[in-house]
């Protein structure tokens, strides 16, 4: 668990990925989101969860109206992305940040993150990809925590 | 008298001290001869370990299990919106090595092994002392296991299981006749080839078998509680009418 700066670094730069939807420890992802309904919000995070079984982040975006909507976002569980390179600091309340996901299917303002852009340019998956490697039985995620 | 008092409580030291070591040091021990494949009686098994997330368990087979009309039928209209997960219930003692998402560790005595899965903080006891499975077993979450090994292979044979969870995140369920035989085949140190036999004639109308990797994982087993924030429930949809 011992990790040096520069090994987790290594991590979040494998990390650069494309949106795809992210899989899920809890649930299945079509109950919850719908793949057909992609989003890009841009805004200020507001509150952190690091907590099972998914992470949440909360992110306050201003629509064209200039009216202010609390967005809450939905990651994969925090034991998987911990491996991947996350830390609870990793966003912080007022990072502004970019995020790409998909809407819940019952309209509310919550969507599932696939990936977050940082201030300094990093994009990060959110999700679970590097252990839910798919179902080829390659053995895709040997060594990769 | 009392030096042969004191020669048998000098005597039963050791002992005890070597029963409580003993298991520890058989674990620990085999692990410097793991590499070797050739390794006698048992396998060195100890580790935390993972396979390919699988969260359906027909893709690695290239088709359907062989249902039987019920089992077609059950299946079809399965929505993943019952997926017993989502109510954080425990996860069964196969789609906790294939669609567990996190790691697993291996404790490994000459007695029994116990599998303990990161997801939920379950666990299987695996028992390894010849014994066989009780006449009556309740049907319970993980069953009752009983394994012996065949050279390098572990082979676990579970019944007593419970109708309620189900075999992947796609919905392929099984009904409380479910038993499992699993192999657990040491291919190398860092390799275990894990093959999975479904007996279930209520849900199937024969065996069916899908083989995994299971690979060593450079982490440890983490806390799991699900329901410390669980905010899903209330969103989720059926995806099925």
């Amino acid at each position: 668990m011992m990790r040096t700066k520069s090994s987790i670094f290594c991590d979040l730069a494998l990390l650069l990925v494309f949106a795809a939807p992210p899989l899920f420890a809890h649930h299945g992802f079509a109950v919850e989101f719908d793949k057909n309904s992609p989003v890009t919000l841009t805004g200020v995070v507001t509150k952190m969860e690091f907590m099972n079984p998914h992470i949440y982040f909360y992110m306050d975006v201003k629509g064209k109206d200039g009216k202010v909507v609390n967005w809450a976002f939905e990651g994969g569980p925090p034991n998987v992305i911990y491996r991947q390179g996350w830390r609870k600091d990793t966003l912080k309340p007022g990072d502004a940040v970019t995020v790409k996901g998909f809407r819940a299917k019952d309209g509310t303002h919550l969507a599932a993150c696939a990936t977050v852009k940082l201030p300094d340019g990093r994009e990060l998956s959110a999700g679970s990809g590097a252990v839910a490697g798919g179902a080829s039985g390659s053995g895709s995620n040997s060594g990769k925590y | 008298m009392s030096a042969t008092k004191h020669n048998v409580r000098a005597s039963i030291g050791p002992a005890m001290t070597l029963l409580v070591v003993l298991p520890f040091v058989c674990a620990c021990g085999g692990r410097a001869a793991s590499g070797n494949s050739q390794a006698a009686a048992a396998a060195d098994l100890n580790g935390v370990w993972s396979a390919p997330f699988t969260p359906d368990i027909s893709k690695p087979l290239g088709h359907q299990p062989p249902f039987t009309p019920y089992g077609a039928a059950r299946f079809a209209k399965e929505d993943e919106f019952d997926d017993p997960l989502t109510q954080c219930l425990p996860i069964g003692p196969a789609r906790g090595i294939q669609a567990g998402i996190m790691p697993f560790q291996i404790v490994q005595t000459p007695s029994a092994l116990a599998i303990l899965f990161e997801n939920q903080h379950t666990f299987r006891i695996i028992h390894t002392d010849g014994r066989s499975h009780p006449k009556d077993v309740d049907a319970t979450w993980f069953g009752d296991s009983i394994g012996k090994w065949e050279g390098n292979t572990l082979v676990i044979d579970t019944v007593g299981l419970n109708d309620r969870t189900w075999l992947d995140t796609a919905g392929h369920e099984h009904s409380d006749q479910l038993h499992l035989v699993e192999r657990f085949q040491k291919v190398d140190n860092n390799t275990i080839q894990w093959t999975v036999t479904f007996e279930d004639p209520k849900f199937f109308t024969e065996p069916w078998s899908v083989t995994l990797p299971i690979t060593r994982q450079n982490t440890e087993i983490m806390s799991y509680s699900c329901e410390e924030n669980e905010k899903d429930r209330v969103h989720l949809r059926r995806t099925k009418k």
